[in-house]
């Protein structure tokens, strides 16, 4: 606001009569410097549309046109698996536990891990967690049911450009680190790993199923 | 567990709940006396207690099981919390030495197939071992002395495997010579320097 109206003025002050531009140009200046002293983020050096520096700082339309971003993510990259060098395609390290912190600061760990050893990381993700609810019936007179909520937990890092001499010891070291109560699975990534990531949509299919 | 920027848990905002209730119905007596018969049949205090009680008498299982009282090198139960690697004394030549089991190479079989032979003949056929990789994970070349040396013969290149066991059941293990599961720490004691000092570049231990 206070940024405007000297603006505003200015303008007007410059429009009219010659005479007052002597009072103008002494009042520019300060008020120009007040406005940049108050906020260094408001520019009060925007011209109007006749200046001949209006869209000075313009560069969009420079550039190459995007294409809009389409929503289906249909990506499914796969190596070589048997070549000269034996290098592993996309491979899926899954950690699972009950504990949370434990298995996050796992996947944590195996993805600085990655990083140290220049493996890439495609992917660092997490699987929905399972609830399971556990009931005792201790029957000892009077029928107690106790319950516990379990939730399992599960990440999974995917990895490219293993080479087969550099897998047993990387595998040996993630193993030796495994902290107690974490599962680990270490597997190729396959179609039905990339599926079971996505919501399946049960009227879609029965719409399709209509129809065919 | 992490302490830094974490909520309460459902538990955790039960019992604060709980406590208030308490509180409010302690200060201002018959406060809400139709809630009261509905909720407070088991209180978060009270499965804390029984919780806590059920840790008691939870006792873990003892870290240190033979290791201390009998120092038995021979048994799997040892230094619980570090690799242990498994050493054999066989004849070569004409020295008994202590050696990771080591078998000839035969030709037109792999290397991998070489060391899974060796363990099938130290520990039985039907060992629960992983070689995880192709590769071998350390060499270790040598002269033999003047005397047996002929033409083609000169030395002999040992490949070093690395496997897991997955099961510590050695029951059907057949083991005629002496053997012993030993810690990176207690190789020195068996094996010579030279062997030693190439054994040592690939054993990872924590």
């Amino acid at each position: 606001m206070n940024a405007a109206l000297p603006k505003v003025l200015c303008l007007k002050k410059g429009t009219l009569l010659k005479q007052v531009f002597a009072l103008s140009s002494a009042a520019t200046p300060r008020e120009s410097r007040l406005c940049a002293a108050g906020d260094a983020f408001v520019s009060c050096y925007r011209h109007y549309k006749s200046h001949p520096a209006h869209g000075i700082g313009k560069f969009k339309y420079l550039l190459p046109k995007e294409a809009p971003k389409k929503r289906k993510d249909k990506v499914q990259m796969k190596e070589i698996n048997v070549g000269t060098e034996y290098e592993y395609g996309d491979v899926n390290i899954q950690m699972t536990s009950y504990d949370m912190c434990l298995v996050e600061h796992f996947a944590q760990y195996v993805h600085k891990l990655c990083n140290r050893l220049s493996i890439r990381v495609n992917e660092s993700y997490a699987m929905p967690t399972k609830t399971n609810e556990v009931l005792f019936l201790e029957e000892r007179g009077s029928k107690m049911q106790l319950d516990a909520v379990l939730t399992t937990h599960q990440r999974v890092v995917q990895i490219s450009g293993l080479s087969s001499t550099f897998a047993p010891i990387f595998l040996e070291i993630i193993q030796s680190n495994q902290p107690e109560g974490v599962h680990l699975l270490v597997k190729e990534h396959t179609e039905a790993d990339f599926k079971s990531r996505l919501k399946s949509r049960p009227e879609l299919e029965e719409l399709l199923a209509q129809m065919n | 567990i992490e302490l830094e920027k974490s909520h309460y848990s459902d538990h955790e905002i039960r019992k604060l709940e709980e406590e208030e209730q308490l509180r409010r119905r302690k200060e201002s007596t018959y406060d809400d006396d139709d809630e009261a018969p509905g909720k407070t049949v088991i209180m978060a205090q009270d499965l804390e207690d029984k919780w806590e009680q059920k840790l008691l008498q939870f006792e873990a299982a003892p870290r240190i099981t033979d290791a201390d009282k009998n120092n038995n090198r021979t048994s799997l139960n040892r230094k619980l919390d570090s690799n242990l690697m498994l050493l054999v004394k066989q004849k070569i030549g004409n020295q008994e030495l202590w050696l990771l089991p080591q078998v000839e190479w035969q030709p037109g079989e792999t290397l991998r197939s070489t060391a899974e032979r060796a363990m099938a003949m130290f520990l039985g056929d039907h060992i629960q071992a992983k070689v995880l990789g192709n590769a071998p994970y350390g060499i270790y070349k040598y002269k033999f002395p003047r005397a047996i040396r002929t033409e083609d013969n000169v030395g002999a290149k040992v490949f070093f495997f690395k496997a897991f066991l997955q099961s510590s059941d050695l029951s059907q293990a057949e083991l005629k010579e002496d053997y012993v599961w030993v810690t990176k720490d207690e190789l020195g004691d068996y094996l010579k320097s030279e062997y030693l000092k190439k054994v040592n570049r690939f054993l990872l231990d924590l």
